[in-house]
Parts: C-alpha cells; structure tokens; sequence
C-alpha cells in the first residue's frame, strides 16, 4: 500500500520543523555525502524559492507599472530631492514592465543558479569565518562546510515557506518584524551545522556566521551597492 | 586529475563586474550615502569601496587607492593568486587548509580593523 499523499508530503516537513526547533538534535547523525546532501537541499529549496520569488517578481512589475501610472510617493520625492514634476514626467516616460509571463520562464534557470550560488557562497564565508574564530582545528575541511551548510540550507528553507506569509494583504505587513527576527535566528542556525560537522562547538559555528554577517557587511556591501545602482540605472 | 581553479574563475568574474561598474560612475551621485556615517559621524569599514570600485573599474588606479587601499593591493594581487591556482590546478594539487596559526588569525582580525581605521581616521 502506498504512503498517504499527506504524509508523504507533511513527513519530511514536519522533520524539517522538528529540526528548526530542537537544532541541538538535528546534526547528530553521520553526515551524508556531498552529493546526497546538496540533491536534498536542492529538492526541498528550489520549489521554495521559485515560488518565493515567483511570487516577489510577480509584485515588484506590478508595482513598477502603478508607479508609472501614479504620481510618486512623497517619500520617494523626498528621498530623491527632485522636482516634483520632472520625476513624475520622467516616471512616465520609463517603458512599460514586461508581462509575467515572459519572465517566469526565466526564473526557472535563474532560482536553481541562485540557490546554488547561495550555498557556495554561506560555504565559502563560513569556512573564512570559522577559521577567524578557530574553528577548523579539527582539520575536515571545506568539503565538511559545504555538507554542514546543504544540510542547514535545506531545513532554513523552511524560512522561505513561512517568508510568504509576507505576502498577504494586510496581515502580511504586520509580519515584517516577526519575520525579519526569524530571517536572524535562520542565518544563526548555520552554525549548529558547523559546530556539528567540524567538531569545533555550537558557539564557533554560530560565531561563524556572525564573522560572515560582519564581513559581508564591511566588506561586500559596496559591491551590493553598485548592483543596485546597475539595477536603478539600467534599462 | 586536473582539478576547477574556482579562485581564478571567481577573481575573473568579479574582474568583470568591477570592469561593468565602471560604466556606472557617471550616476554615482544617485547613491545613497553610508548610513553608518550619518548616524554615527565615523567612516564604515566599507566607505569608500564603492568609490574605488568605480575607479577601478574606469581604470584608475591612484584613485582606487585613495579611496580604498585594500581594494587596491587586492586587485594588483589578483593576477598572482589567478596563476597560483591556475598551476595548482594543472597539477592536480587540493587547495591546502587554511594554516592553523593563532598567529595568522590575529593577524587577519588586525588586519580588518586596520582597514577600517585607516578608513575612519582619513574620514573616507
């Protein structure tokens, strides 16, 4: 008899909770091969996501186009500090967004190239962070991070989940601090990861990742800030 | 086996991004200022790096250096840590751990802070 679509659907969800809550308890199983780990990542992460920025895309044109049509909003003119009446002509004349549906197909090369950006990314910082703290004493090396962080990656993603709730109307607002304090405790629960598979102690893992907060912070930014810019001006 | 000389991929990537947001200066002024500075009145660790960036980036290498030094002497560095990999990655060689030395590690960290003292005291 097969599993019950509910259960084969809410078991491995409810794992993943189960894990977010008792993190202590979630890395004391042999780690898994490189491969199998990121395979799991990946087939929990990307659906989350795709529909996560499905969904944040979705928004972001239609907000575009009402900006087109509408005036600006007085924070937005006093952030610019530009004439009223030439930001609105030059809002006007900024060309229509393209519809949904041409982008989405987009998206699906896009999400998967992300989160797998993503991952050798928190990979690479957390391994420069854990050496900062000295952390990798116990000699595993990178490979050990880049399992630790599938293996984090793929129950954090559960985040991604619960980060729609952002989206609804009214109720969705309300959530933004609830949401930005759990967005922290997700970036943090990388480091009971590390601890578990380098051996080095939960405090240093966590100490990682705050070193790669830190280092993201005073030394990536800038470049963060010029994409955005490229975002801004482009066409 | 020959193994992916992903430093040399990396620097070549970011290379390429800085070379792009060269083209971008003329609209720096369109970027918000350092939100640290403003509250705080002291330079951030990264004031600075988006200005040199874009020097970089447009070529102009006594610029970059004014107004970000590590950013500089990383680039100019770039090409030994692109040939380095290269040829470790021609022969097949692993990356070799991060060196376990308190030493070094107090170094980095005083290194970082260097970087944003330098910053803060030239008020970048």
């Amino acid at each position: 008899m097969g599993v019950p679509f509910t259960e084969a659907i809410g078991g491995p969800f409810r794992t993943l909770f189960r894990a977010l809550v008792r993190p202590s308890e979630a890395f004391t199983d042999p780690p898994p091969t490189l491969g199998r780990a990121l395979a799991r990542m990946l087939a929990v992460w990307v659906p989350l996501s795709l529909a996560n920025t499905g969904l944040t895309v979705w928004r972001a044109l239609e907000s575009y186009d009402q900006l087109r049509r509408s005036a600006p909003p007085t924070w937005l003119e006093q952030a610019l500090g530009a004439d009223p009446d030439v930001l609105r002509e030059l809002l006007r004349s900024l060309p229509p967004s393209p519809a949904f549906g041409h982008v989405w197909p987009w998206l699906l090369l896009v999400v998967p190239l992300g989160v797998l950006g993503t991952w050798i990314h928190d990979a690479v910082w957390d391994h420069a962070g854990l050496w900062l703290v000295g952390g990798l004493k116990a000699k595993r090396g990178f490979r050990a991070t880049l399992v630790a962080e599938a293996e984090a990656l793929r129950i954090t993603a559960l985040g991604t989940l619960i980060g729609l709730l952002g989206f609804l109307p009214v109720f969705g607002p309300l959530l933004f601090l609830p949401l930005l304090a759990l967005d922290g405790y997700l970036w943090l629960f990388r480091g009971f990861a590390l601890g578990a598979r380098h051996g080095c102690g939960v405090w240093r893992g966590m100490a990682a990742t705050v070193v790669h907060a830190a280092l993201l912070g005073t030394c990536a930014l800038g470049l963060a800030v010029v994409l955005l810019a490229m975002l801004r001006v482009g066409p | 086996m020959r193994r992916v000389p992903w430093i040399a991929l990396v620097a070549l990537a970011l290379g390429l991004t800085v070379r792009l947001a060269g083209f971008l200066a003329p609209w720096a002024g369109l970027l918000p200022g350092c939100a640290f500075k403003r509250v705080t009145g002291v330079a951030c660790a990264t004031c600075g790096l988006t200005r040199g960036t874009l020097a970089l980036g447009q070529g102009q290498w006594g610029a970059a250096l004014h107004w970000y030094p590590a950013l500089a002497i990383l680039a100019a560095a770039a090409p030994v840590a692109i040939l380095w990999d290269l040829r470790r990655a021609w022969r097949g060689d692993p990356y070799p751990p991060l060196p376990d030395s308190r030493g070094l590690r107090v170094g980095a960290w005083l290194l970082l802070a260097g970087i944003w003292a330098l910053q803060a005291a030239r008020g970048i």
